[in-house]
């Protein structure tokens, strides 16, 4: 009988904290470090780990394709899975002829992503392929098993389900209603180490489930600055402090808003200097209120967290790890996929992503900064491989881009394991569709196995969340005189499902691309 | 101690409230409203017994009391009052829409969609006939309570761009069912356009494997997951079923397929079939969208003058052809007919009614939908029992045409909505627009400056708000409400970011609340960012705009501004003296007469300040921006309770 691996990660994380359940393990993350080692986190340098969330679930599969005219053929031709959605080859944007998966097909990217073409090809983006959320390595008869309530494997709850699946990806726990985002567990574990008034987990644009720490509240902001409470004639301010006390309220809700205003006000201040700082909108051509401008923003709060982190007397003074999360929406294309996306006539969502993120990059590399942020990009999932009409429904594993001076960029990661173990190695998880058969891809969850072309081409993933999350967090907390991989475990409960690969080692920097 | 200094006050002992009170006394002050007493003899709907009461009741049931709304409370009861709600007229969005287009010659917008909005929810006089007065106040805030559970948005491309009339039309759904049959009103919601365009049943159709083109299971996951059940098992009284300690799925992934397949074959009305097969290409956003005040129609017979097999042309999976799935699963639960399969060869309207009977006899539909609607209403963290009395009122009235109006009564005359149980828990944090609508109601705003521009060939199209108080529109209020988060009170009728509303009903804001399992969704849209914008739009628009300030000469639109003139008797004495009166007015008009000691006395310290001498001729003006700001930002009347 096969052992029930949460139990057994429950009663070990338990064990650590001396009888604990495992949600509160999560809770109480300062407790643990305190048994566990003799000091906390102390960084000498600055970092900053910046979530690019794309709300609707991006179709990855029409935005790293592969170029190959064999393998485009099998994708786009008509009797390939994607025939309605067929980007012109001419028009694609090749990536560095390096070999992928097993069967050697080189890639290109969507005709919009000029920018992240150049990075990719440079070595400072690299591609994760087909992440998803997992709770322990499924196969094919693993997850149709289990989605027929006919156990096998664990799967993360509600999967094809927006709201469900963007807060598993950004919260990954083993629950529904995720109490803290891994953002916020991040953040928690290296508040202690940081000095300065300013916010360590901020989001530009609205809060999600990432956002949440245990002690570490994410900040909201907005892409021209923190909106400040004005209350400019000074009589104002007694009485308005004096109604916001957030202690002395008789009602827990009223407690709870109180303290919402105060920490907009006793924030607002620091933030609207900072972003002052410098101004990067030469490198954002064209932003409006959308995610360039986010992305500028976060530039210019990490030029200013860089400028000032050795004066002790400033706000940022001491502050060395920051969390940022940006986020942009229109990814949920069920319908009329092709115009959505855009192309370079008529420009549209992957235009906006592409120039976001080169010009991120190309901002703090133009002031030496290159190496101190790692961005990423994290959706609901990936869509599904086979088209609707003209459009795509919700899928699960999906290709994600990860840029940043620090990344080893120019090459595809991903574990690669549970059923494409039987393509030739190096396989990072890249599914194509088997060029003997083309309308049966690997890993697709069909209803019926024997059945090519039934299936709605669901990937399965080969590289979880917790997998793709961990690589992040490794970076983030190292240099801090600590060795991170017990309190990345911690944070990630569902790691100690998947076992090191030739792709994988939690050992050395979990998937290696940063 | 509390109450003796009320009495104090009551008994015009004026000059000792005029004495600024130390700030440590103030701080010693109880920070609690005073406790509302009842005799308990008399039944809750022999009631209101207090204004106190009357005003509670009112803050649930429309959107913000005024004066006048309580007196007149006061002295019908509830019992009359709620029957004369039941059967005043309702305010229709289209009616509204139809004038402005058809009548005045305006292209219709998300503007003209949002005046509507208004004009429903402020009441008062029409704009196209002064003498017909808009009472429905509770029809239109149980619309508007729907409208956060059945949820379309201007946030979706298409129906931002050319939804508005469609939008108008599908808020009248909500309007016409508030008090009747969910079931009624969840296929109508279903065959509307805008929710049809929203969330794609339009123009799904049935499998075509040799193009790998599947039906789309957005609408058939959505009307499951967020209209009828939710995604785990429900007791009757809202608490979650448990098994082996974890909660019970609702469905599985293969149960959302199928609802997927028997959802198709449905589009615009207007599709033309009868030259070519315009199914396909029927359906083309940003370009010429359909009818969007007719509900989809069924393609599912071959037009007689076609050419072609019938078969290529009925979109409607029924199970009959190859491609199609068969005998399909739907919600198993006991009772469910035929054990929730769907058999093959239905039509596409008979298959339709049984997905939808399918979901609504689920026995999740009434403490699902029943506690929602208490928490839009009354209170965010209702008791198990609480909701269980009103789900039962909700399943007892299934085939009734009046469901909803049972259950809303239900929900209104429970002792729980009546009574407040625990003040350290009770209430919930009260919307941004509802905040709003009571500052407007509550202070007679009306819209004024604007003009009139007749429509201009090429140049310019028609908008007419010269002399129009009952058209509330304007660029820093009325339309500016909504939008991106960035703007105004981030907040406005049918304009979600997303299906999930502006915050999930299971919301656990961050801090004790989370702590302590209480839940607080409309906490989910103060952010940071929206606190302070919420606070610096209140503060430089809805309250300092006045009704009779000097217009400006280039403002083609105007402004929706209160009126401060009414409240110049209570704001004090002819240069000066205590704010008492305006203090206790406000008590009364905003919070119900549960101002805490402490806050009354902070406001006076402050309010008490604000004379001729130190302000001006104005001075009046100021004291009253001053208490509605401090008023409107503070947490006592944040939390209704």
């Amino acid at each position: 009988m096969r052992p029930d691996r949460r139990k057994f990660i429950k009663q070990t994380i338990c064990a650590a904290l001396g009888g604990a359940s495992v949600y509160s393990a999560l809770g109480q993350l300062q407790l643990v470090q305190a048994a566990t080692r003799a000091s906390s986190y102390a960084f000498s340098d600055y970092k900053a780990l910046v979530c690019v969330f794309l709300y609707g679930g991006n179709d990855s599969f029409n935005t790293i394709v592969p170029y190959t005219q064999s393998a485009y053929n099998a994708y786009y031709g008509s009797n390939g899975v994607r025939p309605k959605l067929a980007i012109p080859r001419a028009n694609l944007l090749a990536l560095s002829n390096t070999p992928t998966s097993g069967d050697g097909i080189q890639y290109a990217l969507h005709p919009s992503l000029t920018g992240l073409q150049t990075l990719f090809n440079s070595g400072h983006a690299a591609i994760a392929a087909n992440v998803g959320t997992l709770i322990e390595p499924t196969n094919q008869a693993q997850a149709w098993a289990a989605m027929n309530n006919n156990g096998g494997v664990a799967l993360p709850p509600q999967l094809f389900s927006h709201a469900d699946q963007a807060a598993y990806w950004q919260s990954s726990p083993p629950t529904n209603q995720p109490i803290t985002g891994w953002g916020g567990r991040i953040a928690d574990l290296v508040a202690s180490a940081n000095g300065g008034n300013a916010p360590i987990l901020t989001s530009l644009n609205g809060q999600d489930a990432f956002m949440r720490g245990v002690d570490v509240n994410g900040y909201i902001m907005g892409t021209t600055g923190a909106s400040v409470i004005d209350l400019g004639y000074p009589s104002r301010q007694t009485p308005f402090a004096a109604l916001h006390s957030g202690t002395q309220e008789a009602n827990a809700l009223e407690r709870t808003f109180a303290s919402a205003v105060n920490h907009s006000t006793s924030t607002a201040g620091v933030i609207n200097t900072a972003v002052a700082s410098h101004d990067f909108s030469a490198f954002f051509p064209g932003a409006n209120y959308d995610l360039a401008a986010q992305l500028q923003t976060v530039a210019q709060l990490i030029y200013a967290a860089n400028a000032n982190q050795n004066n002790s007397g400033a706000n940022y003074g001491g502050l060395r790890r920051q969390v940022f999360f940006v986020n942009a929406g229109g990814y949920d294309t069920h319908s009329d996929e092709l115009n959505v996306h855009g192309d370079p006539v008529n420009p549209g969502i992957l235009d906006l992503l592409s120039r976001s993120l080169a010009g991120f990059y190309n901002a703090l590399a133009s002031v030496g900064l290159a190496n101190v942020a790692t961005a990423f990009t994290a959706s609901d999932f990936g869509r599904t491989l086979t088209n609707n009409d003209n459009g795509t429904d919700h899928g699960w594993g999906g290709h994600h881009f990860v840029v940043g001076g620090a990344v080893q960029g120019g090459k595809f990661y991903g574990n690669g394991s549970g059923f494409a173990s039987n393509l030739a190695s190096p396989n990072f998880g890249l599914v194509m569709p088997s060029l003997a058969n083309p309308t049966t891809p690997y890993g697709i969850l069909s209803p019926n196995l024997n059945d090519p072309g039934d299936g709605y081409g669901r990937l399965i993933p080969t590289t979880s969340v917790d997998q793709y999350a961990a690589t992040l967090a490794h970076w983030f907390l190292s240099g801090g005189g600590v060795d991170p991989t017990s309190d990345i475990g911690l944070i990630f409960p569902n790691l100690a499902n998947f076992s090191p690969s030739a792709n994988y080692d939690p050992t050395n920097g979990y998937l290696g691309f940063v | 101690m509390r109450t003796s200094r009320r009495l104090l006050f009551a008994c015009g002992l004026a000059g000792i409230a005029a004495v600024g009170i130390p700030l440590a006394a103030v701080a010693a002050l109880s920070h609690a409203p005073d406790p509302l007493f009842h005799d308990g003899m008399e039944g809750i709907s022999a009631g209101p017994f207090t204004d106190s009461d009357a005003s509670r009741f009112l803050a649930q049931a429309t959107f913000g009391p005024t004066d006048t709304d309580i007196t007149h409370l006061r002295s019908v009861g509830y019992t009359t009052w709620l029957a004369d709600q039941f059967a005043a007229v309702p305010t229709h969005q289209m009616d509204y829409v139809n004038w402005a287009s058809g009548t005045l010659g305006e292209q219709v917008g998300q503007g003209t969609r949002t005046e509507a909005w208004f004009l429903g929810a402020l009441g008062g006089p029409d704009p196209k006939n002064n003498a017909l007065i808009h009472t429905d106040q509770l029809r239109q805030r149980v619309a508007f309570a729907l409208s956060e559970i059945l949820v379309v948005s201007d946030q979706n491309t298409e129906l931002g761009l050319n939804g508005a009339t469609g939008m108008a039309y599908y808020y009248d759904i909500l309007v016409d069912n508030a008090f009747g049959n969910y079931r009624t009103l969840l296929e109508k919601v279903t065959l509307s356009p805008a929710m049809g365009v929203y969330l794609n049943m339009m123009g799904n159709r049935r499998a075509v494997l040799a193009q790998n083109v599947h039906p789309d299971e957005n609408y058939g996951r959505e009307i499951n997951q967020l209209f009828s059940i939710g995604l785990v098992m429900l007791n009757p009284d809202g608490t979650s079923k448990l098994s082996g300690g974890q909660p019970i799925a609702t469905y599985t992934q293969s149960t959302i397929t199928n609802f997927a397949h028997v959802l198709t074959g449905w589009n615009w009305k207007s599709c033309d079939t009868s030259g070519y097969d315009q199914f396909v290409g029927c359906y083309t956003p940003y370009n010429t969208p359909g009818d969007y005040t007719t509900p989809m129609v069924a393609y599912e017979t071959k037009p007689a003058n076609e050419s072609g097999q019938a078969a290529n042309y009925n979109y409607h999976d029924n199970g009959t052809h190859a491609d199609d799935t068969h005998n399909k699963q739907l919600l198993t639960y006991s009772g469910a007919a035929n054990g929730g399969v769907l058999a093959d060869g239905g039509t596409a309207t008979n298959d339709l009614k049984f997905a939808l009977d399918n979901i609504y006899n689920h026995p999740n539909v009434g403490p699902f939908i029943s506690k929602q609607l208490i928490q839009r209403l009354v209170t965010s963290n209702p008791s198990p029992a609480y909701v269980q009395r009103v789900a039962t009122v909700f399943n007892a009235n299934r085939a009734s045409a009046t469901q909803l109006k049972s259950v809303v009564q239900a929900i209104l005359l429970d002792p729980e909505a009546r009574y407040i149980g625990n003040i350290g828990t009770y209430g919930k944090l009260r919307e941004p627009l509802l905040a709003l609508t009571h500052l407007w109601r509550a202070m007679g705003a009306r819209h004024a400056c604007g003009q009139d521009v007749p429509f201009v060939p090429n140049q310019s199209q028609a908008s007419y708000y010269a002399n129009q108080p009952y058209r509330y529109a304007g660029y820093a209020t009325a339309w500016s409400t909504g939008g991106t988060q960035y703007q105004g009170i981030a907040q406005a009728p049918l304009d979600a970011n997303t299906v999930f509303n502006f915050f999930k009903p299971g919301f656990l804001p961050p801090g004790e609340m989370s702590t302590r399992g209480l839940l607080g969704p409309e906490f989910q849209l103060q952010t940071d960012s929206i606190i302070a914008l919420s606070a610096n739009t209140f503060d430089g628009f809805y309250i300092s705009y006045d009704v009779s300030d000097v217009c400006d000469a280039g403002d083609v639109i105007g402004e929706v501004k209160i009126d401060h003139v009414p409240d110049y008797a209570l704001a004090g004495g002819a240069s000066g003296g205590p704010a008492d009166a305006l203090v206790d007015a406000y008590n009364h008009r905003f919070m119900a007469g549960q101002m805490s000691p402490f806050m009354r006395q902070t406001l006076l310290n402050d309010l008490n300040a604000f004379d001729n001498s130190s302000w001006g001729a104005d001075w009046k003006t100021q004291r009253i921006n001053r208490a509605l700001y401090l008023i409107f930002t503070s947490p006592e009347y944040m939390v209704q309770k």
